[in-house]
């Protein structure tokens, strides 16, 4: 009999300490969401790079007991130290910088103009989430959505709304993976055949003295005049002068390679496992996700309306399709922008020109979160 | 962390598009600045890219030159090709055991070749 009730006994303990015992119905949604990520992420092919973790974080976040984030010290409440003190960000920055040309920029700079105007939609899903009824921080956390940016993203809602975090960050890079499918009935919309179809001229050779002053005066220039991103924008133009030094390659290759894909790994989790029932099943979610999609179509249309403007004042030089790069999502947008002008006009490759405007939203998103930091923090 | 400045969104989008635009033209000037001060520039690139008519001229002065020159076993050799580039073509086909004249030497488009575009296509798939 004795030995029946310890039986008994050790049972209810594995019982109470398992996570069937406090699952919740949210924690089941959770992991179906989790589930569908995961199915777009692999099946689909949508950002499986990102995706795929998020998805994977996202279900482990789920489950109940685990301890991932009490007392002591263990690998996921690491990864989560590593966003909430924003480590990650800038280390995929200087992955990102290590992995960038920037010579389609310098050689044509004028598309700088692209990568601002494209930031015209974090600014209307900013105005769009004050009318909801989030507070100004969220808003602004809520609006870089639209600058297309995840890293950026990550970054700006860990200042201003930590607790929006998980919703902000898989609205933005689900939209990122659906780049291909949102923008170009936009891009079409505001254009016309003509247009589309206009031939770029050839970009001129850019000299490695270019390639290698531009990374270090650019970071001497804005790091004076936005400190809260100096960490970003000074990661990225590292990792781009680890590249253009022609030096460097060891450490180039480990920061577009091994470091990057760690990083990612990471980040990509712990952002997953910000995704928990308790603070993902809310209204605000949807309404993030929306508004996401907003900011999102926002710089789309912000970038190619530009992109028009310019063509009007050169003469019709400039391919307006290259506009809608400017939300960055580096290189998918730039690859919409030469899917777009092709169809138009086969033979037409716009890739090149459109890197230009794509690595400018880049740096325009990390500015536009940079001065929304000075003004709100 | 302080209190913000002001809450009002369409301030907040004013002040914001202009600091984005002012640091983006401000780069774009650093850029030319740059661009004008590189002492590694080639001459000719001070000038401003040639139209396809100015490049038309070129090529028909320089088939003229050769012309004159007479040079009628020599092939039709696009610019920018240097003679010892030639020459090493001529060495590799005659290696290859090829025989006969070569006709003419063309660049096939060497920063937007159909090769160069699919491997810059195949390489920025992989990114983040």
């Amino acid at each position: 009999m004795e030995f029946f009730n310890a039986f008994s006994v050790s049972l209810q303990a594995v019982w109470n300490d398992s996570g069937f015992s406090a699952f919740t119905i949210g924690n089941g949604i959770m992991i179906i969401v989790g589930l569908l990520l995961l199915y777009m992420a692999f099946v689909r092919e949508f950002e499986p790079l990102l995706l795929g973790p998020i998805a994977f974080g996202c279900i482990l976040a789920n489950f109940p007991n685990t301890e991932f984030f009490g007392e002591e010290m263990n690998v996921m409440k690491a990864i989560r130290y590593g966003i909430n003190y924003e480590i990650f960000p800038p280390l995929i920055f200087l992955g990102i910088g290590a992995m960038t040309d920037f010579g389609p920029l310098l050689a044509r700079p004028s598309t700088l103009l692209l990568g601002a105007a494209a930031q015209i939609g974090v600014f209307v899903a900013l105005a769009g989430a004050m009318i909801v009824g989030f507070d100004i921080k969220e808003a602004a956390a809520i609006g870089i959505i639209g600058g297309a940016d995840g890293p950026t993203s990550i970054y700006l809602s860990i200042k201003l709304a930590p607790h929006l975090l998980g919703a902000i960050a898989v609205a933005a890079y689900t939209y990122m993976s659906l780049v291909p499918m949102i923008q170009p009935p936009i891009m079409k919309v505001l254009t016309t055949q003509k247009e589309r179809e206009i031939v770029m001229t050839e970009l001129r050779t850019v000299t490695k003295f270019e390639r290698v002053v531009f990374p270090i005066v650019a970071t001497i220039f804005i790091s004076l005049l936005l400190p809260p991103i100096a960490a970003l924008l000074g990661m990225l133009m590292l990792g781009n002068l680890f590249r253009e030094s022609g030096v460097t390659d060891r450490l180039s290759d480990t920061a577009q390679n091994s470091l990057c894909n760690i990083v990612t790994i990471f980040l990509a989790t712990g952002t997953g496992m910000t995704m928990n029932a308790d603070d993902f099943l809310k209204a605000d979610t949807l309404l993030i996700i929306c508004l996401g999609l907003v900011a999102f179509m926002g710089g789309t249309a912000g970038g190619v309306i530009f992109g028009k403007i310019m063509c009007k004042m050169t003469g019709g030089a400039i391919n307006p399709l290259i506009g809608s790069a400017g939300v960055s999502a580096v290189p998918m947008a730039a690859r919409v922008s030469q899917l777009v002008g092709m169809r138009s006009k086969p033979g037409n490759y716009l890739l090149m020109h459109a890197m230009g405007p794509n690595v400018a939203g880049v740096i325009g998103t990390a500015v536009a979160a940079g001065t929304m930091l000075a003004m709100l923090k | 962390m302080g209190h913000p400045v002001t809450t009002n969104p369409f301030i907040i989008m004013m002040i914001n598009m202009t600091v984005v635009f002012f640091v983006l033209i401000a780069l774009s000037g650093i850029i030319h600045l740059i661009h004008k001060l590189d002492p590694t520039k080639e001459p000719e690139e001070v000038s401003e890219i040639p139209e396809a008519d100015e490049h038309a001229a070129i090529i028909a002065k320089l088939k003229e030159q050769q012309k004159a020159a007479q040079v009628v076993e020599t092939p039709q050799v696009e610019e920018g090709i240097t003679p010892e580039i030639i020459a090493a073509i001529s060495a590799a086909i005659a290696a290859c055991g090829f025989s006969g004249q070569v006709r003419a030497v063309k660049i096939v488009g060497r920063e937007n070749s159909g090769w160069r575009r699919n491997a810059l296509d195949n390489g920025l798939r992989n990114k983040v």
